[in-house]
C-alpha cells in the first residue's frame, strides 16, 4: 500500500507528541513493506528530502510568511500541498493520511485532486486544549476541525475520551471514528546509562527525582506541580522537581515557583533532545503528568517504558492508559494536595514503586507496541479502500 | 480580556508575540534575517517595542544576531522555534 502523510510535526521538529506518533506509525508501517511518503515542513538543519528508516520524508519549505497565525498556516499548506501534488505526479497513493487541523486545508485538496480517501486521526481538539473556544482564533481553528472531519472518510482518535469529545462536539458519527491508543518503542528506553551520573547534571546526591517532561503550556498543567511542591516537601523533604520543556509559559512558571519559595527546589531544562530525555525519564525516581487535558498522554507510556513510576491526572487518555494502583496512580486535576499525596505515595514506599513498575512494563508490552498500531491502523486503511 | 492574557489566566509574555510573527513571516535561518527596520515593516510594531523585546529574546536563546558590515540582522533559532510551536501544538 502507498501512504501519503501529512503532518506539520516530524523529526526533528518535536514539539509534542504528534511528531513521535507519526514517526512511530510511520516506521512500524515501513517495516511491514508499505511505502510511506511523508509530507512535513523545513526545520533548520533538516534536508529537503531524506529516507528515515525506510520512510521517505519531504521537508516543504516555506516560501511565503505572514506575521497573522491563520494566514501562515493557509500558507504553508499551500507549499505542502505544491509539494505533494509533485510528489503525486510520480506515486499515486492509496490513502492519505493526516494528523490535525493544521494541515486540514491541504489534505482536503490533494483528496479532491487525487480521489484518493482521507483518514484523519485528531490528536487534540481546540475547545480541549484551550478549555473552551475564547476568541476569533479558536473559533476559526474549531471550524477548521470540524471541516477535517466531516471531509474525512474516517477519523481516528487515540482513546475513548477522545472519542466521546470528538463525537459530541462535532455531531459525528461514532462509526466513523476509530479509536487505536498511541504507542511506544520500548527499546528507545532499554538503554544503558549511568544513573548517577545523569542524575548529578540535575539534583544532589541525596535528592530525588520528581520529573515533568512536556510543553510548558496551561494545558499540561504544570502550574499545579509547582504549587504541590510544598507539600511534597512536607512529605518527601529530599524531592526535588525537575521540569524538562519548553513553551510559552516558562516565565510565568519560573515566577510562580519564586512566588512561593520553592525555587531552589524546581529546576526547569529547557528543551532536551531525544537521547539526553531518555537518560532522564531511566534515572529519576517518578513522573509526574499533571495535564488538565490530555487526549492520550503518550509521555505516560514513556515514563512506564523507562521505568518510572507515573503519578498522572485522571483525566482524558490517561485514565484509559493508568490503572490506578496498579500500573500508576491517579490523582484529581488541578489539585495540588493530590498530586503531593501521589507522589509522595511512590517515593516513600520503595516496594510499591517497583510493583507499578512491573506491572505497567507488562500492561505496555501486550497493549501498547507499535506492532498492535500499525495493524490496526492498516486494518482500517483496507476497510476504507473496499469501500 | 487583556490581549496578552491567556483564558488560564497566565499573561502571554510580550516579546513572545514578537518571537511567534518572526517565525511565521519565516525569518528562522541566518540567510532569511532581517534588520529591526524591515522587521518593523513586515510586522508593523514600532522599532522601539522590538528593541526593547529582543535583548531577552536573545538572551534566552530564542533569537540569533547575524552580524554584517552595516548592521545586525535577526533571525529564529531552532530552540525559539520550539518555544512558539508550543503554542501551536
Amino acid at each position: 500500500m502507498k501512504i501519503l502523510m501529512l503532518t506539520w510535526e516530524f523529526p526533528p521538529r518535536i514539539v509534542g507528541g504528534v511528531a513521535r506518533h507519526c514517526f512511530g506509525l510511520a516506521q512500524a508501517l515501513a517495516q511491514r513493506g508499505h511505502e510511506i511518503y511523508v509530507i512535513t515542513l523545513e526545520f533548520p538543519g533538516a534536508p529537503a528530502y531524506e529516507d528515515m528508516d525506510g520512510v521517505k520524508v519531504y521537508r516543504a519549505a516555506i516560501e511565503l510568511g505572514h506575521p497573522n497565525f491563520l494566514t501562515w498556516v493557509l500558507l504553508f499548506n499551500h507549499f505542502m500541498e505544491k509539494l505533494a501534488a509533485r510528489l503525486c505526479h510520480k506515486v499515486k497513493p492509496d490513502v492519505i493520511h493526516a494528523h490535525d487541523w493544521l494541515v486540514s486545508p491541504s489534505a482536503i485538496s490533494l483528496k479532491q485532486y487525487l480521489n484518493t480517501p482521507l483518514i484523519l486521526t485528531v490528536h487534540s481538539t481546540e475547545v480541549g486544549r484551550a478549555q473552551g473556544l475564547h476568541g476569533p482564533d479558536s473559533f476559526t481553528i474549531d471550524g477548521f476541525e470540524w471541516w477535517a472531519t466531516y471531509e474525512a472518510r474516517r477519523v481516528i482518535v487515540t482513546s475513548e475520551a477522545m472519542k466521546n469529545e470528538v463525537a459530541g462536539h462535532f455531531n459525528l458519527s461514532r462509526d466513523k471514528i476509530e479509536t487505536i491508543p498511541n504507542a511506544v518503542d520500548f527499546e528507545r528506553f532499554e538503554v544503558s546509562v549511568d544513573r548517577q551520573m545523569i542524575r548529578r547534571k540535575y539534583i544532589a546526591p541525596h535528592e530525588k527525582m520528581v520529573l515533568f517532561t512536556g510543553r510548558l503550556t496551561p494545558q499540561k498543567g504544570v502550574e499545579y506541580l509547582i504549587q504541590a511542591v510544598p507539600l511534597i516537601l512536607k512529605r518527601n523533604p529530599e524531592a526535588k522537581i525537575v521540569i524538562v520543556g519548553e513553551g510559552w509559559l516558562r516565565d510565568g512558571l519560573q515566577n510562580l515557583a519564586r512566588s512561593i519559595r520553592c525555587q531552589d527546589k524546581v529546576f526547569f531544562t529547557g528543551f532536551l533532545s531525544e537521547r539526553d530525555l531518555e537518560e532522564i525519564m531511566v534515572s529519576s525516581d517518578v513522573l509526574v503528568v499533571p495535564s488538565i487535558y490530555e487526549p492520550f498522554g503518550i509521555v505516560a507510556l514513556e515514563g512506564m517504558a523507562a521505568g518510572a513510576p507515573v503519578v498522572a491526572s485522571r483525566t482524558g487518555g490517561l485514565a484509559e492508559v493508568i490503572e490506578h494502583g496498579q500500573t500508576g496512580i491517579l490523582v484529581y486535576p488541578r489539585d495540588p494536595e493530590s498530586i503531593a499525596w501521589g507522589v509522595s505515595q511512590v517515593l516513600s514506599n520503595q516496594n510499591y514503586a517497583q510493583q507499578l513498575v512491573k506491572n505497567s512494563k507488562d500492561k505496555l508490552r501486550k497493549n501498547f507496541g507499535w506492532n498492535a498500531v500499525a495493524e490496526k491502523t492498516i486494518k482500517l486503511y483496507e476497510e476504507v479502500l473496499k469501500g | 480580556m487583556d490581549p496578552h492574557e491567556h483564558p488560564s489566566g497566565f499573561a502571554v509574555p510580550e516579546e513572545f508575540n514578537l518571537l511567534c510573527m518572526l517565525f511565521n513571516i519565516g525569518v528562522i535561518k541566518p540567510e532569511k534575517s532581517l534588520t529591526t527596520k524591515e522587521i518593523s515593516e513586515r510586522i508593523r510594531m514600532e522599532v522601539s517595542a522590538i528593541e526593547s523585546f529582543l535583548p531577552k529574546l536573545i538572551q534566552e536563546g530564542y533569537i540569533m544576531v547575524s552580524k554584517t558590515d552595516f548592521t545586525d540582522k535577526y533571525y529564529v533559532t531552532p530552540e525559539g522555534i520550539r518555544k512558539v510551536l508550543s503554542i501551536y501544538s
